[in-house]
C-alpha cells in the first residue's frame, strides 16, 4: 500500500481548501453554474437526478482499512447509508449535498483519499488488476506502475484539458481483469526472453456509441520509458483529437481515423523529440514507489490446510463459495477471496456502511490490511490464509456478502441507470435484479457456468454492455424503456465487441429472453464450453431464432 | 399541462415551482395550462442562480389516479430511485405518491435533449 508523504498530504489539504472556497463563491452567487460546473466536476461532483453525486477515486482499486472505514462513515453521515462501486473501481455516493462536499473532501483527505480527476476531460483514475500483489500470474506488481502514472497525471498541466476524458488500465497478468483492451490506453506488462520488463501498449479501445477493441501500437515498450511514451501518445491525441464534436472526441476515433500504424508512427516521431532524461521516471523514484508495495508481511505456511479441507467437506455452502469466489494465491497457504456485491435481488455494486465496515474488519484481521475493488463491482480480500477461510466465509454470510456467484450469471454489472443518472435513457438496476432472480438457484447458476451479463442505461456504456457475453442496453423507444440485447462480447484478454441480437425488447421480456438464450446455450453446449465459447462456435443464428421465434 | 421543475442548488433536491416558491412535492406544484406563464416562471427561476439550477418545463397529464409527469424520467425525479423505495420523496408515501408510482408513459422530459453536455 502506497502511503502519502507530507507533500502529498499538504497537496490534498490545499486542494480541499480551494474547493471549499469555490463552493462558498458559488453559494454566494460570485460564480455562475456555468463557471462552477467544471470546477466541481474536477472534484468528482456531479448533479444527478435526485441530488449531487460524489465519485471518489480508489487508485488502482486498492483500499486500506482506515480508508474503507472512512468511506463507510461518509456513507452513513452524508449518504443514505450506501456506497456504490463502479466499473472503474471507484465509489460513488448518490445523496450528497453541495454544502457538505467540502467537509467530505476534508475527511477523505485525512485518510489520503480524494475525488480529483474522477470527472472532466483529463486522465482519470488509473485502474489495475484487483489481484495485484496476490496472483502468481503477474510478471510485476501493476500497482507500482499505476501509482507512477497517478503521480505523473495528477493535475498534469498539459493534459488537464484534453479533447475528452482519458482512461488508463494496467494489468501484469495474462488473464485480464481490467478490460485493458477497451480503455483509451491499456498496458499489459510482460517480460521478454531475457526477463526485461516491458509493456504492450494498446491505444484507442473504448465503448460508448462507437466501441472498439484497441489495437496494439507497441509490442514491448521498455518499462523505464513508460512516462515519456505516454506523454507522446497524449501529445498526439491532444493535438489532433477532435474538439469540434463531443461524440468524436475520444482517442479511439483518432486512432481509427488515422489507422493504428499511422498513429503509432506519429507517436514514435513525437517520442523521439521528448527528452527522456526529463520525462522518464528516475530509477531512484521508481525504487521508492516500488518499496511501498514490497512490504506485504506474508507468513511461511504449508500449501494445504486441514481446517480448510475439513470445512469444505462438511459445509456445502462453504464448498460452493470456495468453488466460485476463492482464487489461487502466489503464496502457499493463502487465497484470494472475492466478496460479491451481487446478492440476488440487491443493487449491483452497492455496499451498505455496515457491509463496508465488515469488509474492513475482515481485511484488518485476515487480509493484511488490504481490500480491493474490482471493475465488476465486487470487493476482494487479497491475502486470506486458507486456515482463516471458514471464519471469513461465516462473517461474510452474516453480513449478506457471501453470495457464491463470481463470474456467474447473477454477477451482473449494471450502471446506476435512470434510477440515479441524469444521462440515462432507461433503468439498469431493476433489469439486473430480474435477471439475477432467474439464476437464484445456485446449482442452476453453477451448471450454466461463467456468464458475464452487463447492463447499461444509455449508449455511454458505463455498464460495459459492449463487452458482455450477454449485453443489455437500455434505449428510449417511442417513450418506453426498451432493451437491446447483444451477444459475444468480452472485456478480458480475448476481447471482442458484442453483436446486436435483434430488435429491442420491452422491460418485462428481458429476463425471459436471457433465460431463453441460456437454455439454447445449454442445449448446444459441447463439453465445458462457456456461453461465450459456444456463441463463438455456433454464431448468432440459433440464439436469434430462440428469442424471436414467437415473432415469426 | 405543464409544471416547472429544477434542482435546488444547496442539496440538489428536486423542486417544483409554486406561485413564486420552490416546493419539494410534485403534488404541490403549480399547474400551467398555457406555455406562456410556465415560461415566465422558468425565466424567474433562471434569475435565481443561488437558489436553483437549470429550471425547465415538463409535461404532466391525468394518469387515472391523479396528475403525473408524462415521462418516466420525470416520475423517477418526482419519486426517487425505483430500486430503493424508502429513498427520496417516495419515502413519505400517501395517495399522491401512489398515483405517481402507478402512472405510465413516455421517456424523456420535454426540452432536455443533448443531455451529455448538460451533466
Amino acid at each position: 500500500m502506497y502511503l502519502y508523504d507530507a507533500l502529498d498530504k499538504e497537496f490534498l489539504a490545499d486542494r480541499s481548501a480551494e474547493f471549499r472556497g469555490q463552493v462558498a463563491r458559488r453559494l454566494a452567487g460570485e460564480l455562475s453554474e456555468d463557471q462552477f460546473k467544471p470546477l466541481r466536476l474536477m472534484n468528482g461532483l456531479y448533479l444527478q437526478l435526485h441530488a449531487y453525486m460524489l465519485r471518489v477515486a480508489i487508485p488502482y482499486g486498492s483500499l486500506n482499512v482506515v480508508q474503507a472505514r472512512r468511506l463507510a462513515d461518509i456513507a452513513r453521515r452524508y449518504d443514505k447509508g450506501y456506497g456504490h462501486f463502479t466499473t472503474r473501481q471507484n465509489i460513488q455516493f448518490n445523496w450528497i449535498k453541495l454544502a457538505d462536499a467540502p467537509d467530505i473532501l476534508d475527511q477523505l483527505a485525512e485518510v489520503d483519499l480524494h475525488a480529483i480527476q474522477t470527472s472532466g476531460n483529463c486522465i482519470r483514475n488509473v485502474t489495475a488488476d484487483p489481484y495485484a500483489g496476490a496472483t502468481a500470474e503477474e510478471v510485476d506488481d501493476p500497482r507500482v506502475w499505476s501509482e507512477v502514472i497517478r503521480q505523473w497525471s495528477t493535475l498534469h498541466p498539459e493534459f488537464s484539458f484534453l479533447p475528452r476524458k482519458f482512461k488508463i488500465a494496467i494489468t501484469a497478468a495474462p488473464r485480464d481483469r481490467t478490460a485493458a483492451r477497451v480503455h483509451d490506453i491499456g498496458l499489459v506488462a510482460r517480460r521478454d526472453r531475457d526477463g526485461t520488463l516491458g509493456f504492450e501498449v494498446i491505444v484507442g479501445g473504448g465503448q460508448g456509441r462507437t466501441p472498439y477493441v484497441g489495437p496494439t501500437i507497441k509490442e514491448h515498450l521498455p518499462a523505464g520509458r513508460l512516462l515519456s511514451y505516454l506523454q507522446a501518445v497524449l501529445r498526439v491525441y491532444n493535438r489532433y483529437g477532435r474538439r469540434d464534436n463531443i461524440y468524436k472526441a475520444r482517442i479511439k476515433i483518432l486512432v481509427a481515423a488515422l489507422g493504428a500504424e499511422e498513429f503509432a508512427r506519429q507517436v514514435e516521431e513525437e517520442w523521439g523529440k521528448i527528452d527522456a532524461a526529463r520525462a522518464d521516471l528516475p530509477d531512484t523514484e521508481l525504487a521508492r514507489i516500488r518499496g511501498a508495495f514490497a512490504t506485504t508481511p506474508f507468513e511461511t505456511l504449508p500449501a494445504t490446510s486441514a481446517i480448510f479441507e475439513a470445512n469444505k467437506a462438511a459445509d456445502p455452502a462453504f464448498a460452493r463459495f470456495v468453488r466460485n469466489n476463492v482464487k489461487p494465491h502466489k503464496k502457499s497457504g493463502y487465497a484470494i477471496v472475492e466478496v460479491s456485491l451481487k446478492a440476488i435481488g440487491h443493487t449491483p455494486g452497492d455496499a451498505t456502511a455496515d457491509q463496508l465496515e465488515v469488509a474492513a474488519d475482515l481485511a484488518e484481521r485476515y487480509s493484511l490490511n488490504d481490500l480491493r475493488v474490482t471493475h465488476a463491482q465486487n470487493l476482494v480480500l487479497p491475502h486470506v490464509k486458507l486456515d482463516d477461510l471458514p471464519v471469513v466465509h461465516a462473517a461474510l454470510q452474516k453480513a449478506g456478502l457471501a453470495t457464491a456467484n463470481i463470474d456467474l450469471a447473477s454477477d451482473i454489472i449494471a450502471c446506476p441507470g435512470l434510477d440515479y443518472c441524469a444521462l440515462a435513457n432507461a433503468r439498469a438496476i431493476p433489469v439486473a435484479q430480474h435477471i439475477a432472480q432467474k439464476f437464484a438457484d445456485a446449482d442452476h447458476a453453477e451448471k450454466v457456468g461463467e456468464l458475464k451479463i452487463k447492463i447499461s442505461g444509455c449508449i455511454n456504456a458505463c455498464g460495459h454492455h459492449h463487452v458482455a457475453h450477454i449485453g443489455v442496453l437500455g434505449v428510449d423507444k417511442k417513450g418506453e424503456e426498451f432493451y437491446q440485447l447483444s451477444l459475444g462480447g468480452s472485456g478480458a484478454e480475448d476481447a471482442s465487441i458484442a453483436q446486436i441480437l435483434g430488435p429491442a425488447l420491452p422491460a418485462d421480456k428481458v429476463a425471459e429472453a436471457v433465460d431463453t438464450l441460456v437454455d439454447k446455450y445449454l442445449s448446444v453446449r459441447e463439453g465445458d464450453e462457456r456461453f461465450l465459447d459456444t456463441f463463438r462456435r455456433v454464431g448468432m443464428a440459433p440464439f436469434k431464432e430462440a428469442v424471436y421465434a414467437d415473432a415469426h | 399541462m405543464k409544471v416547472v421543475t429544477a434542482n435546488r442548488l444547496l442539496d440538489g433536491e428536486v423542486v417544483f415551482w409554486k406561485a413564486g416558491q420552490w416546493v419539494e412535492r410534485f403534488a404541490d406544484a403549480e399547474l400551467f395550462a398555457d406555455a406562456e406563464p410556465g415560461e415566465a416562471a422558468v425565466a424567474v427561476g433562471k434569475s435565481q442562480p443561488t437558489v436553483i439550477v437549470e429550471p425547465y418545463l415538463i409535461d404532466v397529464t391525468e394518469s387515472g389516479s391523479g396528475l403525473a409527469p408524462v415521462s418516466y424520467r420525470e416520475r423517477i425525479r418526482a419519486l426517487g430511485p425505483t430500486n430503493e423505495p424508502t429513498h427520496g420523496k417516495q419515502a413519505e408515501g400517501g395517495e399522491a405518491i401512489e398515483a405517481l408510482q402507478h402512472a405510465s408513459g413516455a421517456a424523456r422530459s420535454s426540452g432536455r435533449l443533448d443531455l451529455i453536455r448538460r451533466k
